[in-house]
């Protein structure tokens, strides 16, 4: 019984001797981080700087990509809260006392289309917002305060502002409408300068981004030549060779650039933890609205479509100049 | 099916490496090329297996002329010429079989269809066991039977062997010679280049001789 055994066993090892190499752990995991089946080599030092390259330079057009849409989010915001908003100072006047001035200017308001609600500080409201300077107690009675009034109005069908403090100027004198619209539109101004700027430095590291990505393939290639000449040589076509080349580069790509992503979003998720904890953002970092990650996702993305498309556009230049 | 007719080549101003070189290889002919080192050798190689152009002359290949052919066109001429280049030029990165059935790949082949050639062409070589080994553990001799197998594995109809003996031991290179005889027999055309008389007269092939760029034929 033991003899057709042993004739059969030959045979099958021969069968089954694997036509790649047994990978242990390690290689499986360099595998899915650095090889690419394909007739190119699996990345050696240079594909691996290459990695590190694009991870870095994804890390940080990831992030001035998020901070300019931060930015440019908050300054919208900031603008929609404020121009929902007026406020309106009664200062003393001679002409009347200022419970009457004030009373007035609740009636005129409420009389107002598009204004949605209007809270009058109380005196005592007043004194309150001194406190910090002048100290409690301290505001005697014969000490001239204006008096405020905040004024909610509806952002959609706003009221003719101008035409409103002039009404207010005339049922009581001394009553000033403000409108924010000096504080906003300097906001608003220096966040937009902020938004460009981050938008500036996203264009500076894509451009970086493409000139290295670029030199690194050439430098990859290069190292690759004897790979690409014998493949030429022995029937290839440049199609064949391209595309076996662009994938190489293509998962190169993708893989830096999904690096590089995965720190920036744990670099905002760290800020925005910090943020909540420290108090300490007038830009609230935390505010990296779940709709922005999708424009986050698309950095390596594009960094693997660069690198593809300049290993592509470089073999091929390179296979021209070649019989 | 390879014309050389008034052939000269140089390399940039340089001098002329070959001069007024004409011949014919002839389907299933086997032919050896030698002469002294420098003498062309390898640069005549390299025009039939279409890595450079002459700087004047007529080459004919599969009856078409090389000089008007289209670059497109010629990937198709390639794969029809096997070579055994004379460092090899194995895929260090690739294992044996994979070497090996590389030209099959870039045709487009699936694996499936050629795995069992691959390893029958591979055993045949006397390199069944080593399949999965890359390049750089192979001895020479080894190295020199999988380029010989890499070149011949698409059944070409010419292959060009450049001093395909130069790194192996006497007896070694007559099993290749064999191995070289046995394709010819089988329809092969084959031109081997090499310094090694005993081969040629083993053989008892026409033999192209170079001598400072100019071709004579003997036998």
């Amino acid at each position: 019984m033991a003899e057709p055994r042993a004739k059969i066993r030959p045979a099958a090892r021969e069968k089954d001797v694997p036509l790649h190499e047994p990978r242990s752990f390690g290689g499986r995991l360099k595998a899915i981080m650095v090889e690419t089946r394909s007739v190119m080599p699996a990345a050696d030092g240079a594909g691996l700087s290459l990695i590190l390259v694009i991870a870095a330079m994804c890390f940080l057009a990831s992030l001035s990509l998020g901070a300019a849409l931060t930015v440019g989010r908050t300054s919208a915001d900031w603008a929609r809260d404020l121009s929902g908003a007026l406020t309106v100072e009664v200062k003393p006047s001679d002409a009347m006392p200022q419970d009457a001035q004030v009373e007035a200017v609740m009636k005129l308001l409420t009389e107002t289309q598009g204004v949605l609600g209007a809270d009058a500080l109380s005196k005592a409201d007043t004194e309150a917002l001194l406190e910090p300077w002048l100290g409690k107690g301290n505001v005697t009675e014969d000490l001239p305060l204006p008096r405020l009034v905040d004024v909610r109005i509806n952002p959609n069908a706003p009221p003719d502002v101008e035409a409103l403090a002039q009404r207010l100027a005339e049922v009581a004198p001394g009553a000033i409408l403000d409108t924010h619209r000096q504080w906003q539109t300097e906001l608003v101004r220096a966040a937009r300068s902020a938004q460009w700027l981050a938008y500036a430095v996203l264009a500076v590291v894509a451009a970086t981004t493409i000139a290295i990505v670029t030199f690194a393939t050439r430098s990859g290639l290069s190292a690759n030549r004897e790979v690409v000449e014998v493949l030429h040589m022995i029937g290839a076509r440049d199609k064949f060779i391209a595309s076996e080349v662009q994938r190489h580069f293509l998962h190169l790509g993708l893989r830096g650039g999904i690096i590089g992503l995965a720190l920036s979003v744990a670099t905002f998720i760290g800020l925005a933890w910090y943020g909540k904890s420290a108090n300490s953002f007038l830009v609230p970092v935390s505010s990296l609205r779940i709709e922005f990650y999708p424009a986050l996702a698309a950095v390596p993305i594009v960094a693997a479509l660069v690198a593809m498309i300049t290993a592509r556009i470089t073999v091929l230049r390179t296979l021209h100049r070649l019989l | 099916m390879i014309r050389f007719e008034n052939v000269g080549m140089r390399y940039g101003m340089g001098p002329e490496i070959l001069r007024d070189v004409s011949f014919h290889l002839a389907p299933g002919s086997l032919h050896f090329l030698t002469g002294p080192s420098g003498a062309g050798k390898t640069s005549l190689l390299k025009l039939m297996f279409l890595a450079s152009r002459p700087s004047r002359g007529l080459i004919t290949m599969f009856g078409r002329d090389i000089a008007t052919l289209p670059r497109a066109e010629l990937p198709d001429l390639r794969r029809r010429v096997g070579v055994v280049f004379q460092e090899f030029r194995l895929l260090d990165h690739l294992t044996t079989y994979e070497n090996v059935a590389l030209p099959l790949k870039i045709q487009g082949k699936a694996e499936e269809s050629y795995r069992a050639d691959v390893k029958e062409l591979l055993a045949w070589v006397g390199l069944g066991e080593r399949m999965m080994a890359k390049p750089p553990t192979l001895s020479g001799g080894e190295k020199q039977r999988a380029a010989i197998a890499r070149a011949v594995v698409a059944q070409p109809d010419v292959l060009l062997a450049d001093e395909p003996t130069g790194n192996v031991d006497p007896d070694m290179g007559k099993r290749l010679l064999r191995l070289f005889i046995e394709l010819n027999r089988l329809g092969t055309s084959v031109l081997i280049a090499t310094h090694d008389h005993a081969l040629v007269e083993a053989a008892g092939a026409p033999e192209l001789m170079l001598n400072s760029g100019r071709l004579t034929i003997r036998g």
